[in-house]
């Protein structure tokens, strides 16, 4: 596809295939949605997520940005994260990350002077948190796809600390939180993490979030030292 | 304009005390005749329902003294004990009584009369003074001045009374009628001397009544008003008679039962029409300032007890001349005491000028009060408030002016209760909070989920489409009825057969079903 009509053409040829096969498809789905998943994805052309799971339209509600992230504070995420969690009673909620992320890559790399390094702030500190266990990997490749895991992983975790999902569990199990990533060079998805559906099992996620993280008393300056 | 009325409050309790010992004294010397006690006796309760309620009440414009609606049961009293000594010892009970109701807080109840059923019965009141007062205005003094009941002692009804009174009319009287409500007109519309502050209207109308009706017989010997028709203090005491009250009450009587049958009839009878004639002033009041009930009680059983020791009628609060005063511009209390003080005065010392005042001017002045309480203002205002405050207020219009103050306010109070009911009733059950189209519906339950809410509550779940999900809140609820939560676990299993995803939150589990889990 290169021409900018192409997508009118291939999407009569897509909409009619459709209507071969259900001929009410259309009708049925105009009135309202009912999706059982939310998923938190990446921006790259590669990783569409109801292509690759094959799921039909009115299957999958979706929020995507630069590296998947769940940030706490983006109005963005956390609208679309409210809306399928309390009007759409969405079962489940999936980050859904993907090997060779560009994101993830440019986080480990040199920062650069554009708006996207201002936002893979969050992967770098991830990247840092797991310093040790990267470092102990043998090729740069390695810890690049170490890396998005444990980016999907932190981003999981912040979800479960979102106030919308902590209020939704005090209700019931719902939803249950989930970590994928999908591989580009085989075309399949692989759980990073799954079944988070409850603050005893998000306590255990910040338990591996965390576990490099220590705390060093800081060194006070005396005041007539200044 | 600023309001002085605070910081000179004696310009204007003294002349609105002159207008309700005006009034006053007919309406004690009518209530005592028709309960069958002598004229002192009433007008001793005038003054003590000033000088002694009115200076420990918290109210500031509520006049206390001998009752209209304490006639029946003093009447029978009097007969059934024997004596007014034996009746006066179940007056100090019945005061010793409130004081005991004061200090448990029974006077709380005042604060539960609804709005309409008190704005209902003083229209009511209005009503009745002005039906009641219209004989006395033309000079047909059968009834007694201040009568209140439908049916009247006389066993005639407050319309048959307008129907013989046809026959009866007196010219005279009419004459010093119009005289009286003209200038009690005139005055408040165009008050030609405005310069001169505080001369209220009745004063100045009862003064030219007086003048006209004694001028009427140099008119025409016909038109003279004879003494049945003016006012008639009983002179001066005798010493036998002084004697008799400074004896004391019989105090023997209060071995036999139903002496303390009596007390407590007169107590609790007392202190509910007390308790509805001081909602009702307070909300006369131009300046609204609300009084303590319970200090009310203390008050009215510190009155009764000192009634009943001097040989007085049983006291209450009374509406009519709270009115009065209210009209005259009293501000403080001290409006009340001085009428007190006045009325003592009066019957010491000048009975032969206050028996110059014909009854058709005490009546002019009636009507005109009368007329304030029941005004058509009153009436837009209450019909603009809608069904479920209109309709207990002329239910209870109604019933007083047909039957009684307390039956009225009985079948009132009835009505009114039945429309807050209804009015709960109507109140959805569940708030839907989530948006329209959502696949899962949110309901929150109100504050408070009582018996009241069930039937909306089944219709609700009722109407709940097969294969919907549904989540019903109770984390804002303070308060659930069993019934409620009953039916809220029964649903349950309803919603499985329905496949209905149906959740509860925040709603405790009762005995009968564990809290449902996910």
């Amino acid at each position: 596809m290169q021409n900018y009509l192409d997508l009118f053409r291939q999407n009569r040829a897509w909409a009619e295939r459709i209507r071969e096969t259900d001929p009410s498809y259309f009708e049925r789905r105009a009135a309202s949605q009912e999706p059982h998943f939310f998923m938190i994805g990446c921006c790259d052309s590669r990783v569409p997520t109801e292509v690759l799971t094959g799921a039909k339209p009115g299957e999958i509600f979706t929020h995507r940005n630069i590296a998947n992230q769940a940030d706490p504070t983006d109005m963005n995420m956390l609208s679309a994260l409210e809306y399928a969690v309390q009007v759409l009673d969405v079962r489940h909620v999936v980050v859904c990350g993907h090997y060779n992320c560009g994101g993830v890559k440019a986080a480990m790399s040199p920062p650069g002077r554009m708006l996207v390094d201002h936002w893979l702030q969050v992967v770098r500190d991830v990247q840092l948190r797991h310093l040790t266990e990267l470092d102990a990997l043998p090729t740069e490749q390695q810890q690049f796809s170490r890396l998005v895991e444990l980016n999907v992983l932190e981003q999981v975790f912040q979800l479960s600390r979102t106030p919308i999902v902590r209020n939704s569990w005090l209700k019931g199990r719902r939803p249950i939180l989930h970590g994928i990533v999908y591989d580009v060079n085989d075309g399949l998805l692989k759980e990073v993490v799954s079944g988070v559906d409850g603050e005893d099992r998000a306590l255990e996620l910040r338990a591996t979030v965390a576990r490099e993280i220590v705390t060093v008393p800081p060194t006070l300056h005396k005041a007539d030292a200044i | 304009m600023v309001d002085t009325s605070l910081q000179k409050p004696w310009r204007h309790d003294v002349p609105s005390a002159l207008v309700v010992v005006l009034v006053a004294i007919p309406l004690c010397v009518g209530i005592a005749l028709a309960s069958g006690a002598p004229l002192t006796a009433g007008l001793l309760s005038g003054v003590i329902g000033g000088m002694v309620v009115g200076s420990l009440s918290s109210s500031n414009v509520m006049v206390s003294g001998p009752a209209a609606g304490l006639v029946a049961i003093v009447g029978a009293g009097i007969i059934s004990l024997g004596s007014l000594r034996a009746f006066s010892a179940a007056v100090v009970m019945a005061g010793v009584l409130q004081l005991v109701l004061s200090a448990l807080k029974v006077g709380n109840v005042g604060y539960f009369f609804p709005r309409a059923v008190i704005r209902g019965m003083v229209a009511a009141i209005g009503v009745i003074l002005v039906l009641k007062q219209i004989p006395h205005a033309v000079g047909f003094d059968v009834g007694y001045v201040g009568d209140e009941s439908f049916r009247q002692a006389n066993a005639e009804t407050t319309f048959s009374t307008l129907g013989l009174m046809l026959d009866a009319v007196h010219p005279g009287a009419v004459l010093v009628t119009l005289t009286t409500l003209a200038v009690l007109i005139g005055w408040n519309r165009w008050r030609p001397w405005r310069t001169v502050p505080v001369v209220p209207a009745a004063i100045l109308a009862a003064l030219v009544g007086v003048v006209v009706s004694m001028l009427l017989p140099t008119l025409s010997p016909s038109l003279a008003l004879d003494s049945s028709h003016l006012v008639q203090l009983p002179s001066s005491l005798s010493s036998t008679e002084w004697r008799e009250l400074l004896r004391g009450p019989d105090w023997s009587a209060l071995m036999r039962r139903e002496t303390w049958g009596l007390a407590l009839t007169l107590a609790l009878v007392a202190s509910l029409e007390t308790l509805l004639s001081l909602e009702a002033s307070d909300q006369l009041d131009p300046q609204k300032r609300p009084s303590d009930p319970n200090r009310e009680l203390l008050a009215q059983g510190a009155g009764n007890l000192v009634a009943g020791l001097v040989g007085g009628l049983p006291i209450s609060g009374v509406i009519v001349r709270s009115a009065a005063n209210i009209d005259a511009g009293a501000v403080t209390r001290r409006s009340t005491v001085l009428h007190g003080v006045l009325l003592l005065i009066a019957v010491l010392t000048l009975p032969l000028v206050l028996n110059l005042v014909p009854l058709s001017v005490v009546a002019a002045i009636l009507l005109f009060t009368g007329f304030k309480l029941a005004s058509p203002s009153v009436l837009r205002t209450l019909w603009n408030a809608g069904r479920a405050q209109f309709i207990p207020f002329a239910v209870t219009l109604v019933a007083i002016v047909l039957t009684d103050l307390l039956i009225g306010v009985t079948i009132g109070f009835g009505v009114a209760v039945f429309f807050i009911l209804s009015e709960h009733l109507r109140q959805p059950a569940l708030r839907q909070v989530s948006g329209h189209g959502a696949v899962l519906t949110r309901f929150e339950l109100p504050d408070q989920a009582t018996f009241l809410n069930k039937a909306n509550l089944e219709r609700t779940l009722d109407a709940l489409p097969a294969g919907s999900r549904v989540e019903i809140d109770g984390r804002h609820t303070m308060r659930f009825d069993l019934d409620v939560l009953q039916q809220l676990h029964e649903f349950t299993e309803t919603a499985r057969r329905r496949d209905i995803d149906y959740r509860l939150v925040g709603i405790p589990a009762t005995v009968a079903s564990p809290l449902h889990t996910f």
